[in-house]
């Protein structure tokens, strides 16, 4: 037994006080009177009653206990008991759904199994973690194992796929701290030899064969054109030859059906060349197998119907060309009367001569922007004849661009810079960079395509439509939006209302981390106005359960401290409660006394 | 004033003189005196007649009764003889709290007053104590308006102590007294109800006429002083009570010691008796002098 703060013991000092002071109470002042008979008709001492000092009695004694307890509970005395505290670790990722041969979901087993074994274990307390969208713990603090079994039936299975690293980063730590004596580990995934002594692992869920829709891409093969170009990557893991079909919809109607025949373990693409328009796809796999959740996926047609652009420049009689393009709606402004807020509602932006103060919260477009800006920080070098020297052929920007009949004039080229990439480069620098940040599509032009747009030069017209749909998201590549990786909420979107219905407030600009779930998210922006984006697994990986890659736990195997595995037991909660008790009791009899006649 | 109490101005001993003792009934004397006894004697007072006989005084015979039956009668006139008086006086120790109020004193003025009426009357005067500490007046009766000094400092060599139980104290000293007569009992009477009843009630068994006088400290009657949490004891008894007192409680008091007191008068009252209360604030003469016919007296 030990106290957690002995300090307070120094309060013992004040019980001679209270003796001092109830002995003072306790010789009231004696007064010799003519005849008590008169007095025979009052009530006793005020200290006789409740509320009152009690007599220097058996109440004393009890309010003396009291205040000891008092005392005591505030040195917070505890108990060194030893404790067997271990941590459970429950795979909810993604594989967990997949059904077994019993007919129950891997999760379902892990949970059984990993409730069972903790029956049999004589834990003190129980760290419970879950592996989806990153290792965490749930609960709070340990549970004693009644609360872990409730927690562990309360659990759902993630739509989002695992992190290995970060799992094996979690079980390494437990294994190898002394906070735990054993360490539960219950997954699809085994544990690659040899596994740390302390980690029980339950496997659950055999190797399976499964059919899976990797990614589910949508894009505009032209800018402004209304036909959609699907592209859907489709896996066989299985021991056999599998011929996969995949029937796309559209706000719930059939669009397209196209087949594939894959191989064992073969990943093919399917394509659909011009699907009609619509808000909401939705790609489905068949046959269907015991893991649904890779059969289905989403895509949205986003922004890319009509956009809406912000044309910030100095002369704004550039952007006179856009308007030719059709379902663009441009809007101009000066540089000087540009905020932030004006990106609101607006699908890119366009800086000309110009650059923002704080990064856009929009895929934007930097055309010949001036040097030192902050935010970019290009570093530009004018060039009075720019000569193409090179340019990647595959790539949506240059795609269809004749480049040996680009005729740019002066300009200016870029250097290297820190995370954009060149996409055309001059003869000394790069005339054309790209990349992504927070989320959004940037681009930045040494040269200006504006003044030629749909009047000569196609080459330069056809790279400025190239140009204007990489930041609209036509012929993207990406393959959109994943399970368990957080997203920036776009600017203006006050709710997110997840696939289930719950709507979710949200911040512009902040990182909006709801995300386990697989299907439509639709943002709430200004005017409640609902834009879907799609979250699918897209993890062929995650979909692969012939050949799931053992997990690698690192640890150090030396036995944990048994001193470090005693465990404290407070109290302070029997000793506040044992004073509760002593009040009722002198209460309850106080009051009875009370109750009794006064002597005669 | 010759060792009297500060109450007995030149003034008030004038007053004093003009009272005398009523009793509702006669009672035998001891010698001549003003109250009229059931014994035949030499007042003018007629009583009966009586057949002459020979040795007769001539001057008592009605000749008119003479002449109408031709037979000597003799007229027989009733005595007039002094009245016993006793006064008891308790000097139990509860007539000395709350020592402020000065009980005892006004006690023995009170007592004093009733002998010096009885004296100044040609009355014959008995004073006993009850309990006390120190040499009282003998059980003797005393005659003469200048015995009062002697009585006075007798009675201020006392000091009030020991118990007192009415009933038991009087009956002692009731088998003492040979004779009926007046009887005032100075007390404050604080002591349980059936005791003085019972000591009260000896007196109209043997035939004597009583006053009770109550007398009661003003601070006794108010609480005695006493607030918050206090240990009152008994000063006969020596029991003790804890009590608080607050202003509740202290009114509470007040009335009960009023209850107890009406409880004394109205005894008196239903027996015949006389009763009056002092209370210790008020001027005694004022008291004395205006409660006459409470106290048994007469102008």
């Amino acid at each position: 037994m030990g106290l957690l703060n002995p300090g307070a013991l120094i309060f013992f000092a004040i019980v001679p006080a209270l003796v001092i002071a109830y002995l003072a109470r306790e010789r009231p002042a004696r007064v010799t009177v003519s005849s008590v008979l008169a007095f025979r008709a009052l009530r006793g001492f005020r200290k006789e009653r409740f509320g009152g000092m009690p007599k220097f009695d058996w109440s004393f004694f009890v309010e003396l206990l009291i205040l000891s307890l008092a005392v005591l509970a505030m040195a917070k005395p505890y108990l060194i008991r030893r404790g067997n505290p271990i941590a459970i670790v429950l795979d909810n990722s993604a594989a967990m759904q997949a059904a077994t041969r019993e007919g129950a979901s891997r999760f379902d087993k892990a949970k059984n199994e990993t409730a069972a074994m903790l029956s049999n274990e004589d834990a003190s307390t129980v760290a419970l973690y879950l592996t989806a969208p990153q290792p965490h713990q749930i609960g709070g603090a340990p549970l004693t194992p009644i609360q872990a079994r409730f927690q562990i039936a309360q659990t759902s299975v993630s739509d989002a796929p695992p992190d290995p690293a970060a799992i094996a980063g979690l079980l390494g730590e437990l294994a190898s701290g002394s906070s735990v004596s054993k360490v539960i580990f219950a997954s699809s995934r085994p544990l690659a030899p040899p596994a740390p002594p302390r980690i029980d692992a339950i496997t659950v869920g055999d190797p399976v064969e499964n059919f899976a829709i990797g990614s589910f891409t949508l894009r505009r093969e032209t800018f402004g054109a209304e036909a959609l170009h699907a592209r859907l990557t489709v896996a066989n893991f299985s021991p056999k030859t599998q011929s996969l079909q995949v029937a796309v919809s559209g706000d719930d109607k059939p669009l397209a059906v196209a087949k594939a025949t894959l191989g064992p373990n073969e990943t093919g693409l399917v394509e659909f060349p011009s699907l009609g328009p619509a808000i909401i796809y939705k790609a489905e796999l068949s046959p269907r197998d015991g893991f649904s959740l890779d059969n289905i996926a989403y895509a949205t047609a986003g922004s890319v119907k009509s956009v809406s652009i912000l044309f910030v420049s100095p002369r704004p009689g550039d952007a006179n060309g856009l308007d030719s393009i059709p379902g663009v709606r441009v809007s101009a402004k000066s540089p000087d009367a540009f905020t932030p807020a004006d990106l609101n509602n607006i699908d890119l932006a366009i800086f000309e001569f110009a650059a923002p103060k704080e990064l856009p919260t929009v895929n934007s477009m930097m055309v010949m922007p001036p040097a030192g800006d902050p935010v970019f920080g290009f570093e530009a070098t004018p060039s009075a004849q720019i000569q193409i020297a090179r340019w990647i052929p595959t790539d949506p920007l240059s795609d269809s661009v004749n480049f040996r009949l680009l005729n740019i004039g002066q300009g200016e080229l870029f250097a290297s810079h820190p995370w954009m990439e060149s996409a055309v480069d001059g003869a000394g620098g790069s005339l054309m960079l790209h990349g992504e940040r927070q989320g959004h599509r940037f681009l930045a032009t040494g040269f200006n395509p504006f003044p030629y747009l749909g009047k000569r030069n196609l080459p330069m017209s056809i790279l400025t439509l190239n140009a204007l749909g990489y930041l609209a998201g036509v012929g993207a590549n990406s393959g959109g939006y994943r399970t368990g990786q957080p997203w920036l909420v776009p600017a203006g979107v006050h709710d997110v209302i997840l696939p289930s219905g719950k709507t979710i407030p949200a911040k512009s600009g902040t990182l909006f981390t709801e995300v386990s779930a697989q299907g439509i998210y639709k943002l709430v922006g200004p005017g409640n106005l609902e834009t879907p984006r799609a979250v699918n697994l897209a993890d062929l990986t995650t979909s692969n359960f012939e050949s799931v890659p053992p997990l690698k736990i690192e640890s150090s195997s030396a036995a944990p401290d048994l001193e470090s595995r005693s465990e404290k037991s407070p109290l302070t909660g029997y000793i506040l409660a044992a004073i509760l008790a002593l009040l009722a009791l002198e209460a309850m009899l106080l009051y009875r006394r009370k109750q009794s006649p006064l002597e005669a | 004033m010759f060792g009297l109490p500060d109450e007995f101005t030149p003034s008030f001993l004038a007053r004093l003189e003009e009272l005398r003792i009523k009793t509702r009934r006669q009672y035998p004397g001891m010698g001549k005196g003003a109250h009229l006894s059931p014994k035949r004697g030499s007042s003018l007072e007629f009583s009966d007649y009586r057949h002459y006989s020979v040795g007769d005084d001539f001057r008592y015979i009605d000749w008119g009764m003479y002449a109408r039956t031709d037979k000597l009668y003799i007229k027989l006139f009733k005595e007039e003889e002094d009245l016993l008086t006793y006064v008891f006086l308790d000097a139990s120790a509860s007539m000395g709290f709350p020592a402020a109020d000065k009980k005892f004193e006004k006690a023995i003025a009170t007592a004093l007053a009733f002998a010096y009426v009885a004296l100044a009357s040609g009355d014959r005067v008995m004073i006993r104590v009850l309990a006390g500490e120190g040499q009282g007046p003998p059980p003797s009766f005393v005659v003469g308006r200048h015995r009062i000094v002697d009585l006075a400092q007798r009675l201020t060599g006392l000091k009030p102590a020991g118990q007192t139980d009415l009933a038991t104290a009087l009956a002692h000293d009731l088998i003492g007294l040979r004779r009926a007569g007046k009887v005032f009992i100075v007390s404050d009477f604080l002591m349980m109800p059936n005791s003085i009843m019972r000591g009260l009630g000896l007196f109209t068994v043997a035939t004597m006429d009583v006053t009770a006088v109550q007398v009661l400290g003003t601070r006794e009657m108010s609480g005695q002083g006493l607030s918050g949490d206090v240990e009152v004891v008994d000063a006969e008894t020596g029991e003790s009570l804890r009590v608080s007192i607050a202003a509740q409680e202290r009114e509470q008091y007040h009335n009960t010691l009023i209850r107890l007191s009406r409880e004394v008068r109205s005894f008196c009252l239903k027996r015949g008796m006389h009763y009056a209360l002092y209370t210790t604030g008020d001027s005694f003469d004022e008291f004395f002098l205006k409660a006459v016919t409470d106290l048994g007296l007469a102008r």
